[in-house]
């Protein structure tokens, strides 16, 4: 699959990026709009799935999810 | 650059600095610290660092971000975010052994809604595709950065990095879809 450094944007949301690639998306980021305004609207997803990861330490220790 | 040179000139006036961090404070203090918890648990302590980390890396972009309006937000989330993970890697913790030791010390969220949230946000990671679901769980569910999960996954990262993009933007979707999500 193709990427380019506007799909970036969701690993840098979610803070996975590796440092250097993290250095790297943020200064894109300062000059690219496109990207600001999908960090917007990407930037309260990751809240959601901390719930999820809370939830899932009661029910579930191996971090799997079930299908 | 005239922004950094500004930022430089700042960085020498101290009282101007706190100021400046008090005023970030005040505006974005209380919502941040909810945000941080919700992902750290019941430290306390380590909530309000992270939050008052966060605040003095805003200030240091500060000229930068505040040109769009809900950006500086989004960017607080972020590195609060990032603040969060690197922390968690240093003390070799995870998230799944964070217990409320006392649920009575310090209001949280109630855990009725919580519950029921979690629940959404399950169904709806349900609903992606595996190879989307796969990344999301082998990178932020596990507190591993794209590298790592592109090697235990045997992919390439620039792959991660974009069945992450469409996958969290699928999520989304769901999440709107399901009006949990704004
Ligand atoms: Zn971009």
């Amino acid at each position: 699959m193709f990427s380019s450094p506007h799909h970036d944007v969701a690993a840098y949301a979610l803070g996975v990026l590796d440092e250097e690639d993290h250095e790297a998306f943020q200064r894109h980021l300062m000059t690219c709009e496109e990207c600001q305004i999908e960090l917007r609207e990407l930037c309260e997803v990751p809240g959601f799935l901390d719930g999820l990861r809370r939830d899932r330490s009661n029910s579930m220790d191996d971090g799997r999810m079930s299908h | 650059m005239p922004v950094r040179r500004q930022l430089g000139s700042r960085f020498e006036s101290t009282d101007t600095d706190v100021v400046l961090v008090e005023d970030l404070h005040r505006e974005f203090g209380a919502p941040l610290l909810r945000h941080v918890r919700k992902a750290i648990g019941n430290d306390l302590q380590w909530a309000e660092d992270v939050v008052q980390e966060t605040l003095v890396r805003a200030w240091r972009n500060a000229g930068r971000l505040q040109r769009e309006p809900g950006l500086l937000w989004a960017w607080l989330l972020t590195v609060a975010r990032r603040i969060v993970i690197d922390g968690r890697r240093r003390r070799g913790t995870r998230p799944q052994e964070v217990e409320p030791a006392d649920a009575n010390a310090v209001p949280v969220p109630d855990g009725a809604d919580r519950a029921l949230e979690a629940m959404i946000v399950a169904e709806a990671l349900r609903e992606l595709s595996p190879e989307h679901r796969e990344v999301i769980e082998q990178t932020y569910l596990r507190d591993r950065t794209i590298n790592e999960a592109a090697e235990i996954l045997g992919i390439p990262p620039g792959t991660v990095k974009s069945r992450l993009y469409y996958g969290i933007r699928a999520l989304r979707k769901v999440l709107k879809e399901r009006g949990v999500a704004s």
